[in-house]
């Protein structure tokens, strides 16, 4: 086993809210840069261009298939998938459960798959920073009967953050962890929301431009970059772990 | 004015009719239950688009004297029994949170 550097947490050009600058190519190109071991592209709602950014990269760095997963109550979470048969899978399902609201590029920013030769695949046409209408525990149940493991994105920040939207934990043992917000220390967070104590805690860059790419990261100590070790050391299993990096300059 | 005065007066459904004879001291309108736990007052009466089952818990550590879901936005079974065994007022109104905020303010200060 040995540490890898973790940026699980990236959005690409195909969430509205990101820069045009994010293609597939480009995030292949800073996440080495940034000396990144394990990435995931995490855009809302959709899966499709963590496709790309996987063949693209062939293993350097190692990249999970994810989405960002915006709930009824607009709770955010992150979601990884061993494969992209069950993203793509569920991206599908979650389409139908998106509003009818067009995306209009002037006011949301552009929808674009994007394959690996920076070639526009085609322009998603519903809005994708929406929640889609299922309740969290339905979405968490549908991200694991797929496979996918589901982590609440910075969880302390408003909007999305599932303690900020939220309040509590729900009940239950899930979230097994969690993502705190790139800029929040360990010490605010735990201040803050002492119900993190105890789960093992995640940072990621969240980044919408190239330049945010590898600004926050978490180290995992595992066998290999693959979701299955992933699962592991979020449990905690056989001396798999978890240990974030430290917090980036905050933004605006 | 109590949780009864004000179903009665503003036309709402009681989902969980735990205690009606509740003194409402005022009102709180916010979605995020974080904001809720940290600035609503003991027997405000909560105004909210949120079903989730955190509402019930939200709303017996402010010790709210009640939830009103808006715009027939009914939560589940499981939101309506938990409220039932915590003794939380839980109603429903197909109007929208402006409006029902509006009408119960001008209620409570007439």
């Amino acid at each position: 086993m040995r540490w890898f550097r973790a940026d699980l947490h990236i959005h690409s050009v195909l969430s509205p809210c990101a820069s045009l600058a994010m293609s597939p190519r480009r995030i292949v190109a800073e996440a080495r840069r940034a000396g990144l071991d394990l990435i995931a592209v995490c855009d809302h709602n959709a899966g499709e261009n963590g496709r790309y950014v996987r063949r693209l990269a062939g293993g350097t760095p190692a990249v999970l298939m994810g989405m960002e997963i915006q709930t009824e109550e607009e709770v955010e979470l992150l979601a990884y998938f061993a494969d992209e048969e069950s993203c793509i899978l569920l991206q599908e399902e979650l389409y139908q459960y998106l509003p009818d609201i067009p995306c209009r590029p002037d006011l949301f920013g552009d929808q674009l798959v994007v394959n690996a030769e920076d070639e526009i695949v085609r322009q998603v046409p519903h809005l994708l920073l929406a929640p889609v209408a299922l309740p969290l525990a339905e979405v968490v149940r549908r991200v694991e009967l797929v496979g996918g493991l589901a982590i609440p994105a910075h969880v302390d920040r408003v909007p999305g953050g599932l303690l900020a939207v939220l309040g509590l934990f729900p009940e239950g043992e899930w979230p097994w962890a969690v993502e705190i917000a790139p800029w929040t220390s360990l010490a605010a967070a735990w201040a803050a929301w002492p119900a993190l104590r105890g789960r093992p805690i995640f940072r990621a860059s969240d980044a919408h431009i190239p330049e945010e790419i590898g600004r926050a990261w978490t180290e995992l100590l595992l066998a290999e970059p693959s979701l299955a070790e992933l699962r592991a050391a979020v449990r905690g299993e056989e001396g798999r772990a978890v240990r974030p990096g430290p917090e980036a300059k905050e933004d605006g | 004015m109590t949780i009864q005065a004000i179903v009665e007066e503003l036309g709402l459904e009681a989902l969980v009719a735990a205690d009606l004879a509740r003194e409402v001291r005022g009102g709180y309108c916010s979605d995020l239950l974080s904001d809720v736990l940290a600035h609503a007052k003991a027997g405000d009466l909560w105004i909210t688009h949120q079903r989730h089952l955190n509402v019930v818990a939200v709303a017996k550590l402010r010790e709210l004297s009640g939830v009103i879901c808006v715009r027939g936005l009914a939560p589940g079974p499981d939101v309506i029994s938990r409220a039932a065994d915590e003794k939380i007022n839980l109603l429903l109104t197909s109007e929208d949170a402006f409006e029902v905020a509006g009408r119960l303010h001008r209620l409570l200060h007439p």
